[in-house]
């Protein structure tokens, strides 16, 4: 067998989600026993293609040549038996069950019809795990496991289903340094044993640590693949980079005032470590940082959602503590969540009913609902944010997703907020209505409000911040004013690992 | 952890329900001399037979995350089935066995076909099926109805070494009920099904098949349990199954099993089963009111929910 035989070979594939492109004849090929990186912003189109070749997603044009086959595409257990497993971040394992039987699910070896054979799946487990060079009580429910042994646990099921290719969906994300090792460990030797391995991650350091070769993807197109021999961390960010900002933002008014809302050295035992934080009125404060980043956790504990562990808010200079959202609230404080669908809006309510919700006590006499005062607020809501609606009674769920992001913003407007923290305010939203909301988030700032805004999609960072704050492993590891910030500084920043933040 | 420490640790709770099982005879010991003889405890092992076959179908439903409503109903109408077939005839007792086990094992079918093909919830399932069972028992009777053949009927009373047949009956349904989840790659899949439904389905495992097996064997032991009946009763009585599926359950959960499913042992179902049912012994020893009896379940109930709920922090390290 020649060294550089390629076992995989994806070709022109590409991919549309209700008109959205998400992949555009991409093609990728991988040496087998090596490990190929792939990287790219989120959103480029990675998961995409890794669906496709799991089989988990049909790709609408393009073929997948497999050990030597060529495949249209396959189903999700096809491609399982082929030998392809990916591992997802989100970990496939029943939480409930042992190590043993976790490896084996669905494959158990049987000593007879239906009778399991204990002992033998026991002593393939240990087996699998000794290969790996780790030492887990097999017996243990994997739910008492931390998240790097489960993942290696997920390591051992892709083992012992014979795969050829192994498919890492942003392992790091999960591990701690010292984990991170193990798991270089077992890639160099699953490597050695001519296993092909994905390797995702968005940590540029584990890519020049780890890979053989990269691909860059890029809005869901090709940019480059190349050997890891020779390529400088410059080159590799600006081929992630590389693009132009489309949209058209509202200048900045430049009229910070007060500080409202203040963080000073704020943990909790998700992933925050000390962080401090400034936000003035009339100010947008963009967070930006990879998903897993800690950006989604520090907004959650602005909110009060989640527990401090140390450190404090103020609020206006004062001292404030939150135990609930609900106090948050009270304190002008509002969330608009990234996922509007589950967490910010009843979508089987009529619009009306969800602007109104959190100021039904305003607008009722003792406990009777004032219906004309809540008309004439839904009728000033849709007149301020310009909410194209039919009818005031028709259901959220019917609504453009630019105007679900609307109505749950009107509903938080009447609440009278000091700061909106937005997480990832135009996702799902078309571009004509993205402008609409950079408009509406900048006029509210020229009205005194402070805005924290989350955001994946750099131009937008760019573009409507007045300050940047980027986040990466649960610290905030650079604040950049909009007049210095560039698409290769954020990045830069946010792919550093730990060991350069520390 | 040690995994010593860990089994204790997981078990401890099931070690709780055993305990009380051994106070509550301690305390019937001490108040009347007639608790600790071995007539009476067979009896009462014999009793715990009735709820305990039940609940090991209800167990094998709910560790799949789903449950059954119904059994209490269809105990119900196979005491009346089986009594009208059998009509006081030894002849027919095969046969009429034959028919109440198929009855049993059809509505179970039945209604992990709706669950599976219709996509509707097993709690709207069975509770539909809890009404229509016992409106269909009600059509045919409500006064005592049908005969037990003399030999079923003695089949009660007869007892190998001292103990009666059916506590060893009984025993050999535990065994087999634990063999299934222990031992088979059934028992397997359905901690996995109610553990996790989504990697279940995506590591190849035939949920559908799953829920076929476990409904059709629950409803199997509730026809068994029927069965029981009649050899105690003798007759049809459309009194019998009231309320069976809640003591099911309430045994079950007890037991630690968790009702979102994939967490569970036979161990400690019967060791809930045992604690229900000396409750209820010991406050009949006691001569207190019989209404009390569901108040003393209610609050066991309750309180063995809040001690199984895992901990914030475990959970946390969990997720």
């Amino acid at each position: 067998m020649k060294d550089d035989q390629l076992i995989l070979e994806m070709n022109n594939i590409s991919k549309s989600f209700s008109g959205v492109k998400a992949l555009v004849d991409v093609s990728i090929s991988c040496k087998k026993g090596s490990v190929h990186a792939l990287v790219g912003e989120n959103g480029a189109g990675k998961s995409t293609l890794i669906k496709i070749l799991s089989g988990a997603q049909r790709p609408d044009k393009g073929t997948i040549c497999f050990k030597g086959k060529n495949y249209e595409s396959f189903s999700t257990r096809e491609a399982l038996s082929l030998g392809i497993s990916v591992i997802y971040q989100e970990l496939a394992l029943v939480s409930e069950m042992n190590v043993v039987e976790n490896i084996f699910l669905g494959r158990e070896i049987r000593m007879t019809v239906g009778i399991i054979d204990s002992a033998r799946m026991r002593q393939e487990a240990n087996r699998l795990l000794e290969q790996m060079g780790i030492k887990i009580n097999v017996n243990r429910e994997v739910g008492e496991l931390s998240v790097a042994y489960q993942q290696m646990v997920e390591i051992s099921k892709a083992l012992s289903r014979n795969a050829d290719l192994i498919v890492m969906d942003e392992p790091s994300a999960i591990l701690a340094g010292h984990e991170l090792e193990q798991l270089f460990r077992i890639i160099q030797s699953l490597k050695d044993n001519g296993v092909t391995i994905i390797y995702i991650s968005h940590r540029l350091e584990e890519v020049f640590r780890i890979a053989d070769e990269v691909t860059v993807l890029k809005d869901g197109q090709h940019v480059v693949t190349r050997s890891m021999e020779g390529l400088s961390r410059a080159e590799l960010v600006s081929a992630m980079v590389g693009r132009k900002l489309e949209e058209v933002f509202p200048q900045s008014a430049n009229k910070a005032g007060e500080c409202v809302l203040e963080a000073n050295g704020i943990s909790t035992d998700t992933i925050l470590k000390k962080v401090n934080l400034k936000l003035h009125r009339g100010e947008i404060v963009g967070l930006a940082g990879m998903v897993g980043s800690g950006r989604t956790e520090l907004a959650r504990a602005l909110f009060g959602a989640d527990k401090l562990f140390s450190g404090e808010i103020k609020l206006m200079g004062e001292r404030v503590e939150f135990s609930s959202p609900a106090d948050a609230i009270r304190k002008k404080i509002s969330l608009v969540p990234e996922d509007r669908k589950q967490q910010g809006l009843f979508t089987e309510l009529p619009i009306k009913n969800n602007i109104t919700l959190p100021i039904l006590k305003k607008i009722s006499n003792w406990f009777l609902l004032n219906r004309k005062m809540e008309s004439a607020l839904v009728e000033s809501s849709k007149k301020q944010l310009s909410i194209s609606m039919a009818s005031e009674h028709l259901d959220v769920q019917f609504l453009s997703g630019g105007n679900q992001q609307k109505v749950v913003l009107a509903k938080w407007l009447h609440t009278k907020p000091e700061v909106i923290i937005m997480d990832e305010p135009t996702r799902g939203v078309d571009v004509g209505a993205k402008f609409e909301i950079y408009q509406l988030m900048r006029r509210l700032t020229e009205e005194g409000i402070a805005i924290l805004m989350i955001s994946s999609e750099l131009p937008e960072i760019l573009g409507l911040s007045d300050r940047i704050l980027v986040m990466s492993e649960g610290r905030i590891v650079a604040e950049l004013e909009h007049s210095e910030a560039s698409e290769e500084k954020i990045i830069e920043y946010a792919t550093m690992g730990e060991s350069k933040a520390a | 952890m040690t995994p010593k420490s860990n089994f204790l640790q997981k078990h401890s709770l099931i070690l709780v329900v055993y305990s009380l099982v051994f106070v509550l005879i301690t305390v019937g010991s001490i108040y009347s001399e007639r608790f600790l003889t071995l007539r009476n405890l067979t009896n009462v092992l014999r009793q715990a037979a009735y709820l305990g076959t039940a609940a090991l179908g209800e167990m094998l439903v709910i560790l799949t995350a789903g449950i059954d409503l119904s059994i209490g109903s269809l105990v119900k109408l196979s005491v009346l089935v089986s009594a009208i077939l059998m009509d006081g005839n030894p002849d027919n007792v095969m046969m009429a066995v034959g028919l109440t086990l198929a009855l049993g094992l059809g509505v179970g079918l039945l209604h992990a076909f709706l669950i599976n093909e219709l996509n509707l919830s097993p709690f709207v399932v069975t509770f539909a099926s809890l009404f229509i069972l016992q409106g269909i028992s009600l059509t045919i009777t409500t006064k005592p109805i049908g005969r037990s053949s003399k030999d079923f009927l003695l089949l009660y009373s007869q007892k190998f070494l001292e103990v009666p047949i059916i506590v060893y009956f009984f025993g050999l349904v535990t065994l087999m009920v634990a063999f299934l989840l222990n031992m088979t790659v059934f028992g397997k899949h359905v901690y996995a099904v109610g553990g996790n439904l989504t990697v279940a389905e995506l590591s190849g495992i035939p949920v559908k098949k799953i829920r076929y097996g476990v409904y059709g064997i629950c409803s199997l032991l509730a026809a068994v349990t029927g069965l029981l009946w009649l050899m105690r009763m003798g007759v049809g009585d459309p009194v019998i199954g009231k309320e069976l599926e809640l003591n099911a359950i309430i045994a079950v959960v007890i037991g630690g099993t968790s009702l979102f499913g994939g967490r569970g042992t036979v161990t400690g179902v019967i060791g809930g089963v045992l604690l229900l049912t000396f409750t209820d012994n010991l406050l009949v020893v006691l001569g207190v009111n019989q209404f009390v009896s569901g108040l003393v379940k209610g609050l066991i109930f309750v309180a063995a929910v809040a001690l199984y709920k895992p901990s914030e922090s475990f959970q946390r390290a969990t997720a």
